[in-house]
């Protein structure tokens, strides 16, 4: 057994906030598992800020990951929040179960563009089409991170990856547009680069009864940023810069209105697309079915 | 209908929930469970592929439901992932497999024993599993009930090997009173709160025990869930107890294989020509050794009520000095491959191989005609 590290007994917290999270409670301290400049541990941040000042049952959120750099972030989520690390791509159907064995529960999927848009797409869009009420947060950096900087569905056209010749040049698969047309009840696009805004999506959707889809955009420095430029040719290299080249691809949904195709190529529209609170959610749906069946009484004997 | 006794028995069992996707030949088993199960309270759910169906199953299975899934060859290849998954974190789910023939699309409604050994071998890394191979309606109620239960015990995939002919038999099926069914069924229990063990693991004088489940939604829970070697708090462990966490996984269910396999042994004694058959053909066998018998040929059968774990060290007793062993299979020889295994020099095998279609009793005979001629 390796032995167990030890920490500095007199050392604080350097964040208030570390002690929320799983391994801040268990440790007393605990630093980020990602690298230099990357979105993660930001996202994991604003996510249990949230989660403590809305003074949530932690037992009745249970979280499903995906797989991908963002499975890290157990160790800074919410301590009380119960956490299952899905394989790559089910975290739906996982959730899908979860919610419907125990409708109490409120199931949060978080997932990658590899996983949600690229492996999982199946269960991404027929939990959307249900409607079950489930928050998906749904991660886009536009690469492949945890395997070293693989072209993703969602890849920008015109940047290089690790498995493209030259520039990535396939069309790229939008995932708010595909949670819309799949019937999701609440959908956003919002960037890290917008904190506050992404909180009040986030309390939204908590709150919301049906699928909730909240798309964030975040910079991968490491497998994006170093092997790229943006458009005046300025390196990518750092997380500063990315937040700048995130900042300067995105455009508010009410402006985008105004924006023909081209001005918009390349861009992500940001804000909320859809919240339709009166939607049928799937798991009351079934509990009328199940009522209107024990009270017939029929056997149901072939 | 052996799809319909199936699911009668998955019910019995307590079956609380069940997410599938239609394929030849199972499907009457959703059709029927689709009103089965929210008239009792539960939830029945068609999923959009196989792989979301078993991951709903064990979404369910952690919310504490007992679960259930049928499908066909195709569909169980496309769980393996999950299987392997669910394998490492001791998730109880019971899996019917309605087997068809293949490989491919095959005729899907020609049975093939072919899934012996994708039940057990399809997913990734070293995991052992709890097949049962019923032979008449009768059993797919009984032996899906042990299955249920197998599973709850020993929180490892549980398969029941039915095949499209099984499948779609009608016979007579004897269900017992409600309350001698209850009695057989074992339940769910809630997670252990005092030693917030969650997974297998070795007492200090070595003794492996199953501790229930995790379920979420309720306290205890492992800090989290991920399936990587892991403690019995859950926590991954590192590489180097990897090998003791595999060696926990497959010994909590080969060290009891007595009490899990089961075997029928029929007029084996005195044999010197032995069958070995499971699921349909073992059904067919029985007549075979009783018109055989009555010819004067000392032959004997053994038949694998559980096909995995295989009980090697009984069979190795049983078979030990006979001279001839039988194995009609409905595919070319899987688990002749594993009777090759504990068998003595002295004996030889012969197979015979039926695909498509059940044997019928005189091909078997013939077999055993001339092999006894030859004695």
């Amino acid at each position: 057994m390796t032995p167990k590290p030890e920490f500095y007994p007199n050392e604080q917290p350097e964040h208030p906030l570390t002690l929320k999270s799983m391994m801040g409670a268990k440790e007393g301290n605990f630093g980020s598992l990602f690298c230099a400049g990357c979105g993660y541990g930001i996202i994991g941040q604003l996510f249990t800020k949230v989660f403590d000042k809305e003074a949530l049952d932690p037992l009745a959120y249970p979280l499903v990951l995906g797989i991908g750099c963002y499975t890290q972030m157990v160790t800074i989520l919410h301590h009380g929040i119960q956490k299952i690390v899905a394989l790559h791509g089910r975290a739906p159907a996982i959730a899908t179960g979860l919610k419907l064995a125990n409708p109490s529960l409120k199931p949060i999927v978080m997932t990658g563009d590899g996983d949600c848009l690229g492996i999982g797409t199946n269960h991404f869009v027929h939990l959307c089409r249900r409607n079950l009420d489930c928050l998906v947060i749904l991660f886009n950096n536009g690469i492949y991170g945890m395997t070293g900087g693989q072209v993703a569905p969602t890849t920008p056209k015109g940047y290089k990856t690790g498995t493209t010749m030259g520039p990535a040049f396939e069309n790229t698969i939008d995932g708010v547009q595909l949670a819309l047309a799949a019937g999701a009840s609440h959908v956003a696009r919002i960037t890290i680069a917008h904190p506050r805004t992404f909180m009040k999506y986030l309390k939204t959707g908590l709150k919301h009864e049906g699928t909730s889809v909240i798309e964030v955009i975040t910079p991968c420095v490491t497998y994006f940023g170093k092997k790229n430029v943006d458009n005046g040719g300025n390196s990518l290299a750092s997380g500063g810069a990315m937040l700048q080249w995130i900042r300067h691809s995105t455009t508010w949904r009410n402006q985008a209105a105004l924006l023909d195709d081209d001005e918009l190529a390349g861009k992500y529209v940001i804000g909320e697309f859809k919240l339709d609170g009166g939607k049928l959610e799937y798991s009351e749906q079934y509990d009328q079915i199940r009522k209107r069946a024990m009270k017939s009484g029929d056997d149901g004997t072939v | 209908m052996g799809n319909v006794a199936m699911a009668e028995g998955a019910m019995a069992a307590g079956l609380q929930f069940f997410a599938g996707y239609p394929i030849t030949p199972s499907t009457e088993v959703l059709e029927l469970l689709s009103h089965r199960l929210p008239e009792t309270g539960g939830t029945f759910i068609q999923m959009e592929d196989e792989i979301a169906s078993i991951n709903a199953m064990i979404g369910a299975s952690l919310a504490g439901a007992k679960v259930m899934t049928a499908t066909s060859g195709p569909g169980t290849a496309l769980m393996a992932e999950t299987i392997s998954m669910a394998a490492c974190l001791e998730i109880p789910f019971v899996i019917c497999d309605v087997q068809r023939n293949g490989p491919g699309t095959g005729f899907v409604t020609a049975p093939h024993h072919n899934d012996i050994m994708q039940c057990k071998y399809s997913g990734n890394g070293e995991y052992e599993v709890i097949a049962f191979a019923p032979m008449s309606c009768q059993e797919l109620f009984d032996l899906t009930i042990e299955a249920f239960n197998m599973a709850e015990k020993f929180r490892c995939p549980t398969f029941i090997l039915s095949d499209a002919y099984l499948g779609h038999l009608h016979e007579q099926v004897r269900i017992p009173p409600a309350k001698e069914l209850e009695a057989r069924v074992v339940e769910r229990l809630p997670p252990d709160r005092e030693t917030k063990r969650f997974f297998t693991f070795r007492d200090d004088a070595g003794a492996i025990h199953i501790p229930p489940p995790p379920r979420v939604g309720q306290d205890p829970f492992p800090a989290y869930l991920f399936s990587q070697p892991h403690g019995a708090d859950g926590i991954p462990v590192e590489k180097d107890r990897a090998l003791e966490f595999i060696e926990r996984i497959c010994h909590k269910v080969t060290d009891n294989v007595d009490s899990i396999a089961m075997t029928d042994e029929y007029l084996v004694d005195d044999a010197d020509i032995i069958i070995i058959a499971y699921g349909l053909p073992a059904r067919v066998s029985y007549d075979v050794v009783n018109k055989a018998r009555s010819t004067g040929i000392a032959i004997g059968l053994i038949r694998l009520v559980t096909v995995w774990p295989f009980p090697y060290e009984k069979l190795k007793q049983l078979i030990a000095g006979k001279r001839v062993l039988i194995l009609p299979e409905m595919n070319q020889g899987m688990i002749a491959g594993e009777i090759e295994r504990v068998m003595d020099e002295l004996s030889r095998i012969e197979r015979i191989p039926s695909i498509g279609d059940i044997h019928h009793p005189d091909s078997i005979m013939k077999v055993v005609k001339e092999v006894a001629r030859k004695s």
